[in-house]
């Protein structure tokens, strides 16, 4: 009969109910929302492996000292998009009793799973751009980057600052953005401070970041004057698009913003067809050579700017349990907003610590600008000794 | 169908309760809100479906749904209960020039055109400065609030869903045995025989895709609400939304009244079963076996789980 | 008019491609009248077989398209033996939604297995075009175009010519009537069905030099291939390479005078105008 299934069924969701490690005294849980499937999986596991090397050390040394040494476990959801983020965020508060959540890479599952976790009163940290993040008035969500309209704006200012150390007054720019929240958001930003800056936009086309064929917008900016090119991509466009300038046989400077551009996968793929792309990152590895060679001996790897930004919030969440003395998430979210934390992989991190405003926006955070040079990332804005600038192929001498 | 009505009045009814006495901050009253909500998308989607119009655009009334109400509550301060009809008309407009192109296709085409037409209806929104474009719009918090169809917790919003699911469940019972279900089904057997008979084939699709439409967009407002953030790629989405809706009722049982109902209750709490206790481990496992499973599912019982029959005194088919 | 050339140009080049990723879909449907929502995934498996073998021996994705072909045949044969085929008598939603279940199935098998990295391969013309009369073919994109146009006249001289194209059509057209002259129709539409997702294989083994592969590509290109098939007529080989060609011009002939970000948008109110008009797609082939 049909109550047989609906019986069943009942158990299915019973089931679902019951979990096996039940609140003990001796670990605290920490949530984890990132995508781990999906076209953002990469990213969910460079995430999770910075997250698992940071929780193995904070439990060598001792686990949380002031909660009488009990262990820090992360628990994992996967939230491939926004509608997924808020069942995930319940039940890690619910079931799994999670006093604190990180997540969520993309700004759009941020602001969906952000959206839970303060009508439930858990405090969470992400490094996801959107402005919208910190200005909804809420008080559990904190951000470690800065806003995509700040990102925006010092990826041109910074970009006209290099191109000026070259030699080179920038008038004309090209924007190619693709067309979901992150790109969106923050062309505006370099569009708005290309304005400022009386500097004209010859070329400013939003695409789907599925595009398969790119060649309409590289037609675009060869018939333009633009003395620099301006791409917000994810991965797969932004190698698409570097090798269809190269194939135009576009030599005008490059300058990504963030995302695709500055992962492992990019250098890999392109070779020396990356050596000279510049681009924005809310954090570089360089910033801390003796961590990222720690973290390359175990993966194989440098680690990218979200392994660090996430792995430094999710330290900085920790510290604020110790501080807080508590597994209570208003308590911890307190010491989150009045901590200022600066060991661990904060010290990769821009101004070396992180810290937030009345608004939760990070007030330590700082965007850089850094180069592909010979498979690997320099920062090249702010100017250090030793970090060599390449513009249009030549060392630029200062 | 009459074992099928008392079926759903008491899961709704066992919902209610369930509403009341557990605790309204939990993980499994969440669940049973998605698995009401899905229910009753899958019997929006039923509507048409059940008669052999397979459409994959239903996402283009979810998200025209949720957008209007979620635009004029941001921009106009309206609150959704009013916002509701206005996103129930849009959307119903929305399938009425729909229509036009696409009453004559048939199978693949019909399907493939609603997927473009939802397609298209994804980038319009993304596109429009009112809609917030791609970064999205928060529903304005408020706390607790029944005039502003809003709540903390998820379980002050069983009784909402259960009413949502009530209504789809009677909309569908109301037209399968009404005479426009007599001209739907005999659409669906053979339309140009219908045709031949008299029966005005256009004008009967027409009103099923409109009742569709319309139920599909108070869906839509009801997953803004519960969710409090939306964006074009999510309520436009097409596997998350209208491949969902098809395939909680193909599960469960297409064209019949619990079809939905059934295919909801064993897709979403298995899916979050997986997702519970698999997503520590490899990235990815929870929905390979998903999928794995369905496989299964649909291999086993093609014609749906209500197709189950259990053998009764006398032998008599339900 | 030079801008309308390379709009042109790119877009035939492209549609071409497009057209030997969807021919497949359209073989499926026309031999066994279901919607193979998984076919999007066999260019994901190709990608990966010509990758792989690029990786191992250095041999370029086009050659190793014709293993990429190889290998997702297999595939798509076996699952079709193993899987679909027990719902062939069941409804239609029946099949397509086994074949929905699938999706997920490979792309998170590659996941687990393979990685969520993105992969490309470096291959000595990728970032090379011809100049011809200021009009820049690319190189990559040519090359693609003429494998691509191979391999449709291969396919067009197997469906014709040779015993196993009389057999796919034969069953398509009265599976009873052929099964009475002897051919097996199991046998028959594992290989067709496995012809289909080998061909789609192929097309990513071919878009290799200038795409990178990843569990999720497929969801990329899925849409496309749907909207290529559909326009040029379920079931008819030749219209979805015309198909192709019609889409890959309109994406790129609508970018000269539309926002890139919408040329999606064009193809589709293209694409329902047409439907509207030939409602069973331009060429329409076995009529199912």
């Amino acid at each position: 009969m049909f109550s047989r299934f609906f019986s069943a069924a009942l158990t299915v969701v019973a089931l679902s109910l019951s979990h096996t490690g039940a609140f003990a005294q001796e670990t605290v849980k920490i949530g984890v929302v990132v995508p781990l499937s999906g076209p953002n999986a990469q990213f969910g596991a460079n995430i999770r492996n910075g997250l698992e090397v940071a929780t193995k050390e904070i439990n060598e040394r001792g686990g949380i000292s002031s909660l009488k040494g009990a262990k820090v476990e992360l628990v994992f959801a996967d939230a491939t998009d926004p509608a997924k983020a808020g069942v995930a965020v319940q039940r890690l508060v619910s079931r799994d009793r999670v006093v604190g959540v990180v997540g969520s890479f993309i700004s759009n599952i941020t602001l969906a799973a952000s959206e839970v976790t303060e009508r439930l009163g858990v405090p969470m940290i992400t490094h996801s751009f959107a402005d919208q993040i910190t200005e909804r008035g809420y008080r559990n969500i904190f951000q470690v980057s800065p806003k995509a309209s700040v990102i925006g704006a010092a990826t041109f200012d910074q970009a006209a600052a290099l191109g000026n150390l070259a030699g080179e007054k920038i008038s004309k720019i090209a924007l190619l953005w693709e067309d979901t929240s992150y790109g969106t958001a923050q062309s505006k930003g370099i569009r708005d401070a290309a304005k400022r800056a009386g500097v004209e936009v010859v070329v400013d086309e939003g695409y789907p970041p599925g595009i398969t064929d790119v060649t309409p917008l590289i037609n675009k900016v060869r018939a333009s004057s633009a003395q620099l090119i301006f791409p917000v991509s994810y991965v797969n466009d932004a190698m698409l698009i570097i090798r269809a300038l190269r194939q135009q046989q576009i030599s005008t400077p490059i300058v990504g913003g963030a995302g695709g551009y500055i992962i492992p996968d990019f250098g890999k793929a392109l070779g020396d067809v990356a050596d000279g792309v510049l681009s924005i990152t809310p954090a570089n590895y360089d910033a801390n050579k003796e961590m990222a060679d720690k973290y390359r001996a175990t993966y194989g790897i440098w680690p990218s700017h979200e392994t660090l930004l996430y792995t430094a919030g999710f330290q900085d969440l920790v510290q604020a349990i110790d501080t807080a003395k508590s597994t209570d998430p208003q308590k911890i979210r307190d010491a989150i907003a009045s901590a200022r934390y600066c060991v661990g992989f904060a010290r990769a991190l821009p101004n070396n610590c992180v810290a937030f405003d009345q608004n939760g926006l990070t007030s330590t955070g700082q965007p850089i600008m850094v180069q592909w040079q010979k498979g690997e990332l320099v920062t090249v804005w702010p100017r250090t000794a030793g970090a060599q600038l390449i513009w249009r192929g030549s060392v630029v001498k200062e | 169908m009459k074992q099928a009505l008392i079926v759903t009045v008491l899961v709704a009814l066992g919902s209610l309760v369930a509403g009341f006495v557990f605790d309204a901050n939990s993980y499994p009253i969440r669940v049973l809100c998605i698995v009401l909500l899905t229910a009753s998308m899958g019997q929006a989607w039923n509507l048409v479906g059940g008669f052999n119009q397979i459409s994959l655009g239903h996402s283009a009334f979810f998200g025209i749904g949720a957008y209007v109400t979620t635009v004029a509550q941001v921009k106009f301060g309206l609150n959704p209960w009013l916002g509701l009809p206005l996103a129930m008309i849009a959307s119903v407009l929305f399938a009425l020039i729909l229509s036009v192109p696409t009453m004559r296709l048939k199978g693949p085409y019909f399907a493939l055109a609603t997927l473009a037409a939802a397609e298209a209806c994804k980038i319009a929104a993304s596109v429009m400065g009112i809609t917030g474009g791609p970064q999205g719009l928060s529903v304005p918090f408020v706390g607790d609030s029944w005039a502003m169809m809003q709540f903390r917790y998820p379980g002050t919003y069983v009784p909402i869903f259960v009413g949502l699911f009530a209504i789809s469940s009677i909309v569908f019972a109301w037209l399968v045995s009404s005479r426009v279900g007599y001209f739907l089904r005999a659409v669906r057997d053979n339309e140009l025989a219908a045709e031949v008979a008299g029966v005005a084939t256009f004008k009967t699709k027409l009103f099923s895709s409109i009742v569709s439409a319309a139920l599909m967009a108070v869906c839509g407002v009801l997953f803004a609400q519960f969710t409090y953030f939306i964006d074009p790629e999510t309520v436009f989405s097409i596997p998350n939304v209208s491949i969902r809706a098809a395939l909680v009722v193909i599960i469960g049982g297409v064209g019949t009244l619990v079809g939905p109902l059934f295919g909801a209750l064993l897709i979403i709490p298995l899916e979050e079963l997986l997702n519970a206790s698999l997503s520590d481990s490899v990235g990815g496992l929870p929905p390979l076996l998903f999928g794995a499973l369905l496989i299964v599912v649909v291999l086993l019982k093609p014609a749906g789980l209500t197709s189950i029959r259990v053998p009764r005194m006398g032998g008599r088919k339900s | 008019m030079i801008s309308l050339l390379q709009a042109l140009v790119d877009g035939v080049l492209n549609g071409g491609v497009y057209g030997v990723i969807a021919v497949g879909l359209s073989l499926v449907f026309g031999v066994l009248g279901i919607v193979n929502f998984s076919q999007a995934q066999f260019l994901m498996i190709g990608m990966y077989v010509a990758w792989f073998i690029w990786h191992a021996t250095g041999i370029d994705p086009i050659i190793g398209a014709f293993a990429a072909l190889v290998v997702g045949g297999a595939i798509g044969a076996l699952l079709y033996s193993c899987l679909i085929r027990h719902v062939a008598d069941a409804s239609v939603l029946a099949q397509i939604f086994v074949t929905v279940g699938l999706i997920a199935v490979l792309e998170n098998l590659a996941l687990i297995f393979l990685g969520a990295d993105y992969r490309s391969v470096k291959t000595s013309y990728q970032t090379e075009a011809i100049n011809v009369a200021s009009v820049l073919v690319s190189k990559p994109y040519l090359i693609a175009f003429t494998a691509a146009i191979i391999v449709s006249v291969l396919l067009s001289l197997l469906l014709n010519r040779s015993w196993l194209g009389r057999a796919i059509r034969a069953t398509a057209q009265n599976e009873a009537a052929s099964t009475a002259f002897g051919i097996d129709g199991l046998r028959t539409k594992s290989l067709a069905f496995g012809l289909g997702t080998g061909l789609t294989a192929f097309g990513g083994g071919v878009i290799l030099p200038y795409a990178s592969v990843n569990p999720t590509v497929g969801s990329q290109y899925i849409v496309l291939m749907f909207t290529v098939a559909v326009l040029g007529g379920l079931g008819s080989t030749m219209g979805a390479l015309v198909g192709g060609i019609i889409v890959g011009i309109i994406q790129s002939v609508s970018t000269l005078f539309l926002p890139v970000q919408m040329k999606d948008l064009a193809l589709f109110v293209v694409f329902i105008a047409i439907l509207a008009i030939r409602p069973q797609g331009l060429l329409a082939g076995v009529s199912r």
